[in-house]
């Protein structure tokens, strides 16, 4: 047990001597009191833990090493939150931590019994092995039982990590995580003295600066080092000297002034862990005061975010990250007692945590250099600076006991390293910087930048690193990789196989690929490599550094859930009527409404479409009987503003429609409808509507839901470069829209308008400008469900008030609301195709039997050319076809059922329903040419059974269209 | 035992003045063709050319996932025959490639889609492949990590099943085929680009690359997001266009999921590792392009599509992201066939997002169609010509997005 410091040293923040706020924190459940200002690995640290995390492969006890956040050793579940680097968390009160990967506990876990059999676990063990599928099926459970490091809850309802339901409003918790953008112009990506002078100089130039810090305070090593790598000159761009200060007084004084600058917006507290494109960084902030309850949700009433994740955009980047230290390589360098400089420095300056007891120090400095003062400053006892060419390896089991020396041993608890310094270069790399090989300094350094970057302070430069021999290639116990415990020897065994280039030395060991990104690994994996191959470092080269150079949640990435709904006008009517919702792309759409008050229970019956029953009902569902009875026998209303609609002007509008749709639509007389439709090149059906004329220059058009962005940018497109006077607006948004079908439909209307409704006057496929209910309305006279009936496009404000007005006027008439289910079968009896649902992306108008929508005989329109020979094929045989179909027998199979043909699937159903009229499964399918002849019969698969149906070209329900007509 | 052996996988050669055949490209394809060249037909004096590291491209950038549940009865019975290549591929090469047939379930979260899947449904059954929809219950037995409430955007109505869909090891596949070839003196280079090609009249008649020229009879474009490229220095127009496509991987954790979980609708798909990473896939690209830079904007797409499937999974953190480029053709179906116009020049090209799980097949039909002059059945649909004889295939449904 380690005895905290008091008093605790300079530049601990709230040391312990001001402890008047106690914290506690859970570690498996044991309470842990810990400090303000603590991190979770020093407050465990200085309760004496000392080994923090089972290794990946062989279960080793691994201890605190870096300090900083780049190294695996200390990840833990902190708060839920699985994988948690605890040197780099701060405590709150009530923080509940646990270890991973060990049974039962760190100090004792059985699977580190995996380290004996390691012999039997070479590289690359699993693609030697295990080759028999049997076996490997056998096998495979237990890899995947013991890999892995955290766990996450399996509930997905136990904890969402934020907030709101698009439908049911917020939970109160507000969102965990939070987005925004910026811009700058400089951004500074660090914040030690090279970050905060780049910052101060760029600002006193005039800029706008963005300094980035993932510490929580300014100052970077300078925080933590009485004296060192600091000492020298250090004059303010505004003259001011601040040399031979000590680190954390010089961190103040520069802090100071950057935080005093008002052009320099400082960030704390987060991390920049990408460069994208477009000069675009992504930056997590933690936020000060959030706080996780115990599953990682926001803790209750608490609306503030916890990370934000800013896009920022900036025109000038400083790279001053710095530089972080490498594991050096010697056996058994992963002991627990093993640290590096960073995390003992850390531990004594701001934790006020003594590292160790007795410690041996790795410097080339005879004195140990700056770490030997701050150590003995904690209270630790020296025993002994070696160079490090002299360690030969560290002694002990679980935890560090001595260590042995090309001159002896040494007994010490604490091995106090310098690790190799290696330039922090992910952001260089995004960049698009090189990385070379400087052999005086031993380290990549960047080579040449893009413009817009520059690199400052030990990112651009290091003193140079020692020269130490390489472990032997049969080093079992020197690990390279501490994530994924990959050794000297792995490596040299691996290189020998052929797996010699940096790439895939790294596929096949899995060298650098663990959590610590290669921070750990990736110098010593490249010098391994270099040496077995006999290359130099340069020729070896670095693998490829990908963002985001931390590991960053996806929580954060997500950030808040927002999945917008699109409700349209009519909304609050439907709800009113207790209606079953579907989702139709971003809109929210009746499915049904429930069935009458007569048949109670009916109601809620079937609420989603049937997914896995092997056919419909013979029987029509009683909510869709009712419905389908209203429009066929009475009148039905059906709100479909969820259709796209267009307003295309301009004395140029009648070229652009001809050239575009497949109809021709420039001959129109005004106040005339026509259904058209648009194909791409190719031929391919892409979207269907009405058009109408509403001047010589001025057309309304409609288009299916959900394609209208499509089908207006489609317009655009065609419109580009062509000089044509054209305007094509979208007023989808803008406007609401039903439509009133059935024999009662006119007398419905007529009481509402001046406007006469008689065929005479208003003809089917014609329009009208008119006031309905004091509504200024377009009246469509169309028949999308084959009864005599008006879609009525108005502006979007009146939209209930229409609707509750021509319900009232149809109450005598025996007026009924019908949903997409119910429009789906009328429709489906007029054998109307839907476009994007009969068809898919290979149909043409000619095979899917819509050939009247392609107007031949017209100069050109995109996909003429196509459908000229589609056209020319039909005759061959060679293709599909879709064509309506009767059962002969009693089943209705489901959409989406196999045609089958010769014992193949031949084709598919696209659409089937029972229709009452009929009184049999009527449907739409696609079967092969030969077989698409009227009468011709074919075999649907239904239930494990061929079903008998007939082709039919007519439609099912009044072939002659006389009722629309009426 | 080959545990303790350290024998090389592969070796080095310089490069010969001539070769019975060159394929371009080293990774699945290529080496899959080339492998069935040699142990299917002798023919061994056959250099295999990657212009990077064994691996680099798409063979090592896919998210490693298997399935045979197509859409069209041409698609369903050439996957099949992958997969069942895949399912031998172990013990025949003697090399663990890693599969894990864990079962591969395609979300539907609209009725329409459920339709879509129906149509996969039938088709596979018809043709002896396990595939059928199944219900919510159904999927919380399979997957009782996914979130199946009503509290995701677009709630999840059904499932599309499919049990011997899983995941493999893809480098193993690329080193275990390697190894093969090399058995059979078939030689790998490594950092040896293609640069162009030389054409004799109406046939091909060398390689010309950055180590020197190769005269040959017989060149295979096995390439993928340069396949135009490729085929530009012997002016084969491709109907291609070229899209990135992004992947991640987080952090490793326990087990948590072992089905493939693909959505076309939140054009996400996810699985988890041996080794416990997750591994999650994204749409392509909305603009086309060869550059293999990845985004935020779409690794913020893929953690929020993520986080719908599996709110649980917000503190786990992203450990690398990265992309590769597909070619896409019209008709979301590959091209393997030779090119009426140029004698010896064959493509195995146009694999869009789906590649990886044809490899074995592929490179089986291509090994035929070289040595034996016989289209196979199973690629005469995927021939060049279709698109001048508008025999699309029309996969896009299945294709799309559903990995």
């Amino acid at each position: 047990m380690a005895h905290p410091v008091d008093p605790s040293p300079p530049g601990h923040p709230g040391g312990a001597s001001e402890g008047v706020c106690p914290i506690t924190i859970f570690f498996d459940g044991k309470p842990i009191s810990a400090q303000p200002g603590d991190t979770v690995a020093s407050a465990l640290y200085r309760c004496g833990v000392r080994i923090f995390s089972r290794s990946f492969k062989y279960h080793r006890p691994r201890g605190l090493l870096c300090g900083s956040g780049h190294c695996p050793n200390c990840l833990m579940t902190v708060d839920g939150i699985p994988n948690v680097r605890t040197c780099i968390t701060r405590v709150h009160d009530g923080q509940k931590v646990r270890h991973q990967n060990a049974t039962p506990s760190l100090e004792n876990d059985w699977l580190s019994v995996s380290g004996f059999f390691s012999w039997l676990m070479p590289v690359g063990f699993y693609y030697k092995t295990f080759t028999h599928p049997l076996v490997w099926r056998g096998v495979e459970p237990l890899i995947r039982k013991v890999a892995g490091l955290g766990e996450v809850s399996p509930e997905p309802a136990a904890d969402a990590g934020s907030e709101s339901h698009p439908e049911h409003g917020s939970t109160g918790a507000g969102p965990a995580y939070a987005h925004i953008f910026w811009h700058t112009e400089v951004a500074v990506v660090g914040g030690g003295p090279a970050g905060l002078l780049a910052a101060l100089q760029a600002a006193r130039s005039g800029g706008r600066v963005v300094l980035i810090d993932d510490q929580p305070e300014l100052g970077g090593h300078l925080r933590f080092q009485g004296k060192g790598r600091h000492s020298g000159e250090w004059v303010m761009p505004d003259g001011q000297d601040l040399s031979g200060l000590s680190g954390p007084d010089l961190a103040r004084k520069m802090a100071e002034q950057v935080v005093k600058e008002p052009r320099i917006r400082v960030l704390q507290d987060s991390t920049c862990f990408g460069l994208y494109e477009g000069r675009l960084l992504g930056v997590l902030q933690k936020l000060a005061g959030g706080q996780r309850t115990a599953n990682g949700s926001p803790s209750a009433g608490h609306s503030q975010a916890l990370e934000r994740l800013i896009y920022l955009r900036t025109q000038r980047l400083v790279v001053a990250t710095g530089a972080y230290e490498a594991l050096p390589l010697f056996e058994n360098n992963d002991l627990p007692g093993v640290m590096l400089r960073s995390a003992a420095q850390r531990l004594a300056h701001l934790h006020g945590v003594q590292p160790g007891k007795r410690a041996v120090i790795v410097s080339e400095q005879a004195d140990g250099g700056p770490v030997a003062a701050d150590l003995k400053v904690a209270g630790v006892e020296i025993e002994a600076v070696i160079p490090r060419r002299e360690l030969v390896s560290a002694l002990g089991r679980k935890h560090i006991k001595g260590i042995r020396t090309t001159r002896g041993d040494l007994a010490c608890d604490l091995l106090v390293l310098e690790g190799d310094r290696v330039p922090d270069a992910g952001l260089i790399a995004q960049a698009g910087g090189s990385l070379r090989w400087e052999e005086g300094q031993r380290a990549f350094l960047p080579g040449e930048m893009p413009p817009f970057v520059t690199v400052v302070g030990e990112a651009a430069g290091i003193q140079p690193n020692p020269e130490a021999p390489l472990p032997g290639p049969c080093s079992k116990k020197t690990f390279v990789c501490v994530c994924e415990d990959v050794t000297v020897k792995d490596l040299c065994d691996a290189v020998q196989e052929g797996f010699d280039h940096i790439q895939t030395l790294k596929r096949y060991s899995t060298v650098t690929m663990g959590p610590c990104q290669g921070r750990m690994c990736q110098l010593s994996s490249i010098a391994v490599c270099a040496r077995q191959t006999g290359r130099a470092m340069e020729q070896t080269g670095t693998t490829t550094s990908r963002p985001p150079t931390l590991p960053i949640s996806l929580g954060s990435l997500a950030g808040p859930r927002h999945h917008p709904v699109r409700r349209t006008p009519l909304h609050p009517c439907h709800e009113a009527l207790g209606c079953t919702w579907m989702d139709m792309g971003d809109w929210k759409r009746p499915h049904h409404y429930p069935a009458p008050a007569a048949e109670p229970g009916a109601s809620g019956h079937g609420a989603t479409p049937a997914h896995t029953s092997t056919s419909h009902s013979h029987h029509l569902p009683t909510f869709v009987e009712a419905e389908y009875r209203a429009v066929r026998e009475r009148v039905g209303i059906i709100d479909v503003s969820t259709l796209g609609r267009l307003d295309v002007r301009g004395k140029d509008a009648p070229k652009l429609l001809d050239k575009v749709y497949t109809n021709r639509l420039s001959d129109m007389k005004l106040g005339r409808v026509r259904h058209a439709a648009l194909c791409d090149e190719a031929g391919i059906l892409l979207d269907d509507g009405t058009v109408s004329r509403l001047a010589e220059d001025h057309y309304f058009i409609t288009t299916s839901t959900g394609n209208i962005e499509f089908v207006q940018q489609w317009l655009e497109w065609w419109m580009a470069g062509a000089g044509w006077c054209v305007h094509v607006t979208n007023v989808t948004g803008g406007l609401a829209a039903v439509n009133v079908a059935g024999p009662k439909a006119r007398e419905t209307l007529a009481g509402l308008t001046g406007t006469s409704l008689e065929t005479a006057a208003f003809p089917y496929m014609n329009c009208r400008q008119a006031d309905v209910g004091g509504v200024p309305c377009l009246m469509l006279r169309i028949g999308f469900v084959g009864e005599t009936g008006w879609e009525l496009h108005f502006p979007a404000e009146y939209g209930e008030y229409l609707w509750d007005l021509v319900m009232k006027e149809g109450q005598p008439f025996g007026i009924g609301a019908f949903g997409v289910e119910t429009q789906r079968l009328l429709r489906l009896e007029k054998k109307h195709v839907i476009v994007g649902v009969d068809t898919d992306a290979t149909s043409n108008p000619m095979d899917a039997d819509m050939a009247w929508v392609a107007k031949l005989d017209k100069e050109d329109f995109i996909g003429k050319a196509a459908i000229l020979r589609f056209q020319a094929r039909l005759a061959t045989g060679q293709s599909e076809r879709l064509v309506g179909f009767v059962m002969e027998d009693d089943s209705v199979p489901l959409d989406g059922s196999a045609v089958v043909h010769g014992g193949r699937p031949a084709g598919r159903v696209t659409s089937c329903r029972f229709s009452p009229s009929i009184g049999r499964g009527i449907g739409l399918a696609w079967i092969p040419s030969a077989l698409a002849h009227a009468g011709r019969h074919f075999s649907i698969h239904v239930n494990g059974q061929l079903g008998q149906a007939r082709v039919t070209f007519q439609p099912f329900y009044d072939p002659e269209g006389k009722r629309l007509r009426m | 035992m080959q545990l303790f052996s350290h024998e090389r996988m592969w070796r080095s050669h310089e490069l010969k003045s001539r070769y019975d055949a060159v394929i371009i490209g080293a990774g699945v394809h290529g080496l899959a063709t080339a492998y069935y060249l040699g142990k299917d037909h002798g023919l061994r004096d056959v250099a295999l050319l990657e212009k990077s590291y064994l691996g680099a491209g798409n063979s090592g950038r896919n998210t490693a996932i298997v399935r045979a549940n197509y859409r069209t009865a041409e698609g369903v019975a050439f996957y099949d025959a992958s997969l069942k290549l895949y399912e031998e591929m172990s013990s025949e090469l003697g090399w663990n490639v890693l599969l894990n047939q864990c079962g591969h379930l395609t979300l539907a979260h609209t009725d329409s889609a459920i339709n879509g899947l129906r149509v996969r449904a039938e088709t596979n059954r018809f043709l002896g492949v396990d595939s059928r929809i199944i219900g919510p219950d159904e999927i919380h037995k399979l997957v009782p990590t996914l979130d199946l409430s009503r509290r995701p955007r677009y709630p999840i109505l059904a499932a599309l099943y499919h049990p011997p869909g899983g995941i493999i090891r893809h480098d193993a596949v690329v080193w275990g085929y390697a190894r093969a070839c090399d058995r059979m003196g078939i030689e790998i280079h490594p950092f040896t680009e293609a640069v162009g090609i030389r054409m004799d009249g109406q046939s091909v008649s060398g390689v010309v690359t950055n180590r020197g020229e190769i005269s040959t009879r017989v060149v295979a474009n096995c390439t993928a997001g340069w396949a135009s490229k490729v085929c530009q220095m012997v002016r084969v127009p491709l109907p291609i266009v070229t899209y990135p496509l992004q992947a991640c991987v987080t952090e490793p954790l326990k087990p948590f999921l072992d089905k493939v979980i693909v959505s076309a609708t939140l054009h996400v798909y996810v699985n988890q590792t041996d080794r416990g990473e997750l591994v999650i896939g994204a749409e392509i690209d909305p603009y086309q392009s060869y550059s293999m830079k990845s985004t935020l904007p779409t690794l913020e797409q893929m953690a929020t599509y993520t986080l719908e499937l599996f709110p649980q999974l917000h503190g786990v953190k992203v450990l690398r992201q990265w992309a590769g480029i597909c070619d896409m053709t019209p008709d979301f179906a590959p091209i393997i066939s030779g090119v009426e116009s140029l004698k010896g020049f064959y493509l195995d090209v146009g694999w869009g997002t789906y590649g990886f799980k044809a490899g074995p097949i592929a490179g089986r039909c291509l090994a035929s169609l070289i040595a034996t002059g016989e289209t196979p059945k199973l690629i005469a649909p995927f021939s060049l010509s279709r698109f001048r004889q508008d025999r699309l295939v029309g996969e896009k449904a299945a294709a799309a997005v559903s990995h």
